[in-house]
C-alpha cells in the first residue's frame, strides 16, 4: 500500500486474523477490540459473512466493496486508507480519533485472512464505479 | 516524490557527479506556499529530472496550459526530457475525477511521475470534506496504480501543490489537515532570505519520518533560471547561489 500501516496495527492484524482462523471467533485479541472498540466486532462480522469483495480489472487496477450492515455499498481504496461511509468521514477524517473504519478494518482483515468475493470486471466497468463515488456525493 | 524533490534541490545547488541511477521516488509529496512562491517551477523542476532519468514518461495535470514554460535549474531545456513531459489540463472538479478513474484505461507506458498543480482549486469547487478525501485517495490510487504497472522495484512518484493564503481560512485548514494525513513528505515553500537585502525563498522539506527535515535558498534569475542553495546555518553568511545545471548530463 502507498500508505504503510503503522507496524502495531499490522501485527495485531495478523494475531487476530490467526485467532479467528483458529475458531476461537468469541474471543479476538482484546488488544484490537481496545484499539478499535466495537469496530473490531463488527469488522469480524464483515468478514464472516462474506461481505467484502475485491473487484479487479485486466489493468491490475483493484478497488474493494463492502457491504455494510444497513444494506448499503461502501467503496474502499486498496492503496491509501478511504472508505466512502459516514463513519470513516466523521471519525476519521474530522474528530481524528478512530485509526479505521470498521469497513477499512473489515478489508484489511480479509486481505491478512485471504477470504473475500473476487470479482472482474472490465476497465471500463472498473472506472464507472470509482466515478460512481463521485456522483453519489454530487 | 520525496527523494526525487531532495535530489532536484540538491543537484541544484552544486556541481553534481553523482550517480544517475535513482531508484524511488520516495513518499507522495505535499509542495505548499502562498501565491507566486516558486511552486509551479518547482514541480516542473521535479518533471524534468524525472523525465530524464532513462524512466517513463511524466504526467502534469493542470488547469490551465502554463504562461510560460519554467527555466529549471539549467541554461537550457533539454528537449529530450520535455518531450516526456505529458501535460493535461483537467478543467474542473469533476473532470479531474474522470481522468483519474479512468487513469487505468490509458494506453501506452505508464508514468514514473504523477504531477498536480494548483489543487486548491479542484478543492475549492467541492468544499464537502468527503469529496475532497476521495480526490487526494484518488490521486495517490492512480499513482499507485501506475506504480504497479511500472513493475516491480519501480515506482511512480506523486507530488501536489496547494496554495496557501497568508490567512487560512477554516476551509482551507480542514482540507490541509486532510492532506497531511494523505500525504507523508511536505515542502513549504515561503518567502524569506538568509540575510538583509536579500531576496527569494526559503525551500523547507519534511520527508516525513525518512530524514532529517531540509532547507534550501531558492531564487530566480531575471531570465527565469532557478538557482538553488542550502539555506545557511549562519545568517548573513549565504553560500553563493550558482546555479548549475541539474542533471544536465543525457
Amino acid at each position: 500500500m502507498a500508505v504503510v500501516l503503522p507496524a502495531v496495527v499490522e501485527e495485531l492484524l495478523s494475531e487476530m486474523a490467526a485467532a479467528v482462523q483458529e475458531s476461537a471467533r468469541s474471543t479476538g485479541p482484546r488488544s484490537l477490540k481496545f484499539l478499535f472498540g466495537s469496530s473490531a466486532t463488527q469488522a469480524l462480522d464483515l468478514v464472516d459473512r462474506q461481505s467484502i469483495t475485491l473487484i479487479s480489472s485486466p489493468s491490475g487496477r483493484r478497488v474493494y466493496q463492502v457491504l455494510g450492515s444497513s444494506g448499503k455499498t461502501y467503496t474502499c481504496l486498496a492503496s491509501c486508507h478511504y472508505c466512502s461511509c459516514p463513519a470513516f468521514a466523521f471519525s476519521v477524517l474530522r474528530k481524528s480519533d478512530s485509526i479505521l473504519c470498521k469497513h477499512l478494518l473489515a478489508v484489511y482483515l480479509s486481505q491478512v485472512m485471504r477470504t473475500c468475493q473476487q470479482l472482474s470486471v472490465s476497465d471500463k466497468q472498473l472506472t464507472d464505479i470509482l466515478l460512481m463515488e463521485k456522483k453519489q456525493e454530487a | 516524490m520525496a527523494e526525487t524533490l531532495r535530489r532536484v534541490l540538491t543537484k541544484g545547488g552544486a556541481a553534481w557527479s553523482g550517480e544517475e541511477n535513482t531508484p524511488a521516488a520516495g513518499p507522495p509529496l505535499l509542495l505548499l506556499g502562498t501565491p507566486g512562491s516558486g511552486k509551479t517551477a518547482l514541480l516542473f523542476a521535479a518533471a524534468l529530472e524525472a523525465a530524464g532519468e532513462g524512466q517513463g514518461p511524466v504526467l502534469f495535470l493542470t488547469r490551465r496550459p502554463l504562461q510560460s514554460m519554467p527555466r529549471g535549474t539549467g541554461t537550457t531545456l533539454d528537449p529530450m526530457r520535455l518531450q516526456k513531459i505529458r501535460f493535461q489540463y483537467p478543467p474542473s472538479t469533476r473532470e479531474l475525477f474522470r481522468l483519474l478513474c479512468s487513469a487505468h484505461e490509458a494506453p501506452g507506458p505508464a508514468p514514473s511521475l504523477l504531477l498536480l498543480d494548483g489543487l486548491e482549486e479542484y478543492l475549492a469547487e467541492d468544499p464537502e470534506p468527503q469529496e475532497a478525501a476521495y480526490l487526494i485517495a484518488l490521486l495517490l490510487d492512480t499513482a499507485a496504480h501506475f506504480s504497479h504497472r511500472l513493475g516491480p522495484g519501480r515506482d511512480c512518484g506523486l507530488m501536489v501543490a496547494l496554495q496557501t493564503q497568508e490567512e487560512a481560512d477554516s476551509g482551507d485548514v480542514l482540507h490541509l489537515a486532510l492532506l497531511q494525513r494523505y500525504f507523508p513528505a511536505q515542502c513549504w515553500l515561503q518567502p524569506d532570505a538568509p540575510g538583509p537585502g536579500e531576496h527569494g525563498l526559503r525551500a523547507c522539506l519534511e520527508p516525513g519520518g525518512l530524514g532529517p527535515r531540509t532547507e534550501w535558498w531558492v531564487t530566480f534569475r531575471s531570465d527565469g533560471e532557478m538557482m538553488i542553495a542550502p539555506w545557511p546555518t549562519q545568517a548573513g553568511d549565504p553560500s553563493s547561489g550558482k546555479g548549475s545545471s541539474s542533471g544536465g548530463q543525457p
